[in-house]
């Protein structure tokens, strides 16, 4: 089976600070990876430039057989990724933020559906609160929740364990079990070792902008 | 519906849902637009005659002023929500957070013009009421003139950190063709167009706003690109 990302020689520069310095990867289909590494070593800059939100410099890049930045399209239609602050608007209730990214994903779902995954968040008594009254672990489960409008074939979560008690976490880890139980193939990037390697099948450690070590977990 | 409409009505929505939410920044727009007006009737001074007019060129600086706070706000929601590049990876035409945005910003300054419009008649003692019909198209047009541009300079300055400063430099000299077609067009026809100047500048507006639509419709994508 063709890998879901391969990598070669990629290097991204922001002015004169280069953040990935030749990075080398290849990640097979259906399996969760764990990237871990200090501040600043280019786990998020990876992220962003799997998820299409950044072009790379240099190098190839190929991701759910597209390669990037030509095909972008394909590849947005098929990932999605959380960010450390999540996507959700102040103003809007957390129902509404579900609506408002279910009728961007696509066929919008119904109320109903939309209730029943904030139920599965544990956010159904703030369903129609609005997020700014939210504190930072139920926007990040709101985050969890927008991310399930979609069926992806790619995941990328940037720090998704910040902030969430045990049980936020356990719904994280469920969610990952979920999706490489589905054939979808998870990469989580975050400075919690120990609850970013739990479910891993393969670890990668990144410094200063390269792949310094890559295990099986 | 296909998907760039869906898209579009949900950001549109979602616009108009945050500024009902948040109507501090809309008082404040407003509060701002009438001040503008007043300072303007001040430093003309008492002379009616000169007032009125004067009344379609200080309307229109008014509106533009007004306007180009609001366009700032467009994007602060986005900003909180962290950045409007998110936007780009829901599959689809990534124009779509153009024409939702524009909309948004057409109907806020609609809703801004209802007011500047008769302030500007009791401050400049102009009679609006008889010419409304025409002045409702030069409104039209030229609000949709500065949102077609406004939106896309405030996208393109979204992520700089002089935006503030940067968005007014670079809308203003672009707004000059609808600055020029709307103070003309209502000064002809609160005039009551003696010379058939009118159909000129409402063509100009028309022209412009359907030029600079497609233009920036058509590069938008890559303005979004980082």
């Amino acid at each position: 089976m063709s890998p879901i990302i391969r990598v070669q020689g990629l290097t991204r520069r922001f002015g004169r600070r280069w953040a990935l310095r030749g990075v080398d990867l290849e990640v097979e289909r259906g399996i969760v990876v764990a990237l871990l590494g200090a501040n600043g070593t280019g786990k998020t800059t990876l992220l962003k430039v799997f998820s299409t939100l950044l072009r790379p410099t240099a190098g190839r890049v190929e991701v759910l057989g597209s390669v990037l930045p030509r095909d972008q399209d394909h590849v947005r239609a098929k990932t999605v990724l959380m960010t450390p602050n999540g996507h959700t608007y102040e103003e809007l209730t957390g129902l509404e933020n579900l609506k408002f990214a279910t009728h961007m994903s696509g066929p919008p779902l119904s109320d109903s559906s939309l209730h029943e995954i904030l139920v599965g968040v544990r956010l159904e008594n703030a369903a129609n609160t609005r997020v700014r009254a939210y504190s930072t672990g139920m926007r990040k489960r709101l985050e969890l929740a927008r991310m399930q409008l979609r069926t992806p074939e790619l995941v990328l979560l940037d720090e998704p364990f910040v902030s969430l008690d045990e049980e936020g976490v356990q719904l994280v880890q469920d969610r990952i079990s979920d999706w490489r139980s589905a054939g979808t193939s998870v990469i989580i990037a975050s400075h919690r070792i120990a609850y970013a390697t739990a479910g891993a099948d393969r670890i990668v450690r990144l410094e200063r902008g390269r792949v310094a070590s890559e295990e099986t977990a | 519906m296909n998907s760039l409409m869906r898209q579009t009505k949900a950001i549109f929505w979602k616009d108009i849902i945050t500024e009902t939410r948040t109507r501090q920044g809309f008082s404040a727009m407003l509060s701002f637009a009438t001040l503008v007006l007043f300072l303007f009737s001040f430093a003309v001074g008492p002379d009616t005659a000169l007032l009125t007019r004067l009344a379609g060129g200080l309307l229109w600086v008014a509106i533009v002023f007004t306007g180009t706070l609001s366009l700032g706000r467009a994007y602060q929601s986005e900003e909180l929500a962290g950045g409007v590049q998110l936007l780009r990876l829901y599959p689809g035409d990534v124009r779509a957070i153009y024409l939702g945005k524009l909309a948004g910003n057409l109907v806020i300054l609609a809703i801004l013009e209802l007011v500047l419009f008769p302030a500007t008649a009791i401050i400049f003692h102009v009679d609006l009421l008889s010419h409304a019909t025409s002045l409702i198209m030069v409104a039209a047009l030229g609000t949709t003139g500065f949102s077609v541009i406004g939106t896309f300079f405030s996208t393109l300055t979204v992520h700089l950190r002089a935006r503030e400063l940067l968005l007014p430099l670079l809308l203003f000299p672009a707004l000059v063709p609808v600055v020029l077609g709307s103070v003309g067009a209502t000064d002809a026809f609160l005039s009551g167009d003696p010379l058939g100047r009118a159909a000129g500048w409402i063509q100009l507006l028309a022209a412009y706003d359907v030029i600079l639509f497609v233009v920036c419709v058509w590069i938008f994508p890559v303005v979004l690109e980082e």
